[in-house]
């Protein structure tokens, strides 16, 4: 494993992308901005979803709602590549990061639990009606979905504070 | 050097500001960076769900029970108030020196001012489902995710652009 990262590591940073990264002056702070402003849309349409999912704001229909999701699905993917940006300009101070490793741990998971969402409660939960409550199935997925969205940001804001 | 640096000197001094700096614990400047990244993002990307709604998207949704999302909203912005005076408390040369922290002021003042008329033109009119959504409503949407947007990247751009950190 250890030759691999320092393979991952060593080539990464003898790329361009990781350069233009650390040296330019608006790469960074743009890409930053960028993360943050995914990481809103993320919230605002999978956390509402998932409020929803668990009885807050009944009224929706979950089948409507779900048209918003696209938008999380972009904040999705500015918070991948971005993400990624920083990763390959300085990959040791990611890969030996324990609150990095946990973020990853937690996105793995998050992964997880929409597959299983998707295969198992997507049906159900498009015949609801917008006052119906969601199965015990789906809340249990919601309250995970949830929980897991905060420790991403809670791991994302202690990797920034760790020093290799 | 001018005098309400005086002012500056004498909050970084204090117990409350130096804990926040300086502390190892993670429940000091870390966590308040969290809780106020974490009401960022449900202030902010609540709004920004309505706004979609207004401008069209998933018009399947009934924009009325949408309302049921704003105490937490409004909760999530007054801990974003909370910790962002604490932020203020550990750094306030760092932010009184930097334009760009008039600047986030200013667009988290129109967001405010621009949410608030939301909540008071849209969800208090008894047709609030109406379909079309009406123009103007639309127009409160736009600038509504114009000013959030600018508020988020105002704020991150806060790490990168600050020209003093201490008054001494």
């Amino acid at each position: 494993m250890q030759p691999l990262l320092n393979g991952l590591q060593a080539w990464l940073e003898s790329t361009r992308l990781s350069y233009f990264m650390i040296h330019s002056d608006f790469a960074w702070p743009i890409c930053e901005c960028l993360h943050f402003l995914g990481l809103t849309l993320l919230i605002g349409t999978v956390g509402l979803f998932d409020l929803r999912m668990l009885g807050l704001a009944k009224g929706l229909s979950l089948k409507a709602m779900h048209r918003l999701i696209g938008w999380g699905v972009l904040g999705f993917v500015i918070n991948m590549i971005t993400g990624s940006m920083f990763f390959a300009a300085i990959p040791y101070q990611y890969i030996y990061n324990g609150a990095f490793q946990a973020k990853m741990v937690c996105m793995l998971l998050l992964g997880t639990n929409v597959l299983i969402f998707y295969l198992t409660m997507r049906k159900k939960v498009e015949v609801l009606g917008p006052e119906d409550a969601a199965p015990f199935g789906a809340k249990v997925i919601a309250a995970t979905s949830l929980c897991l969205w905060i420790a991403v940001i809670c791991f994302g804001r202690a990797e920034a504070f760790f020093k290799p | 050097m001018p005098f309400y640096f005086h002012w500056f000197h004498w909050i970084e001094r204090s117990a409350f500001s130096v804990w926040l700096r300086e502390s190892p614990s993670a429940l000091a400047f870390p966590n308040v960076l969290f809780l106020h990244t974490l009401a960022m993002g449900f202030v902010a990307g609540t709004n920004a769900a309505v706004d979609f709604r207004l401008l069209g998207f998933a018009p399947g949704m009934r924009l009325a029970p949408m309302e049921k999302f704003f105490p937490l909203m409004w909760a999530a912005f007054w801990v974003m108030v909370v910790t962002g005076l604490m932020l203020l408390a550990a750094y306030p040369t760092k932010a009184f020196t930097n334009p760009v922290w008039y600047a986030k002021f200013v667009f988290i003042a129109l967001a405010l001012v621009n949410t608030r008329l939301i909540e008071k033109r849209i969800f208090r009119d008894p047709d609030v489902d109406v379909q079309p959504v009406p123009g103007r409503w639309k127009l409160l949407a736009g600038t509504s995710l114009v000013f959030w947007a600018g508020s988020i990247t105002a704020g991150k751009l806060l790490a990168h652009t600050y020209l003093r950190l201490f008054s001494y």
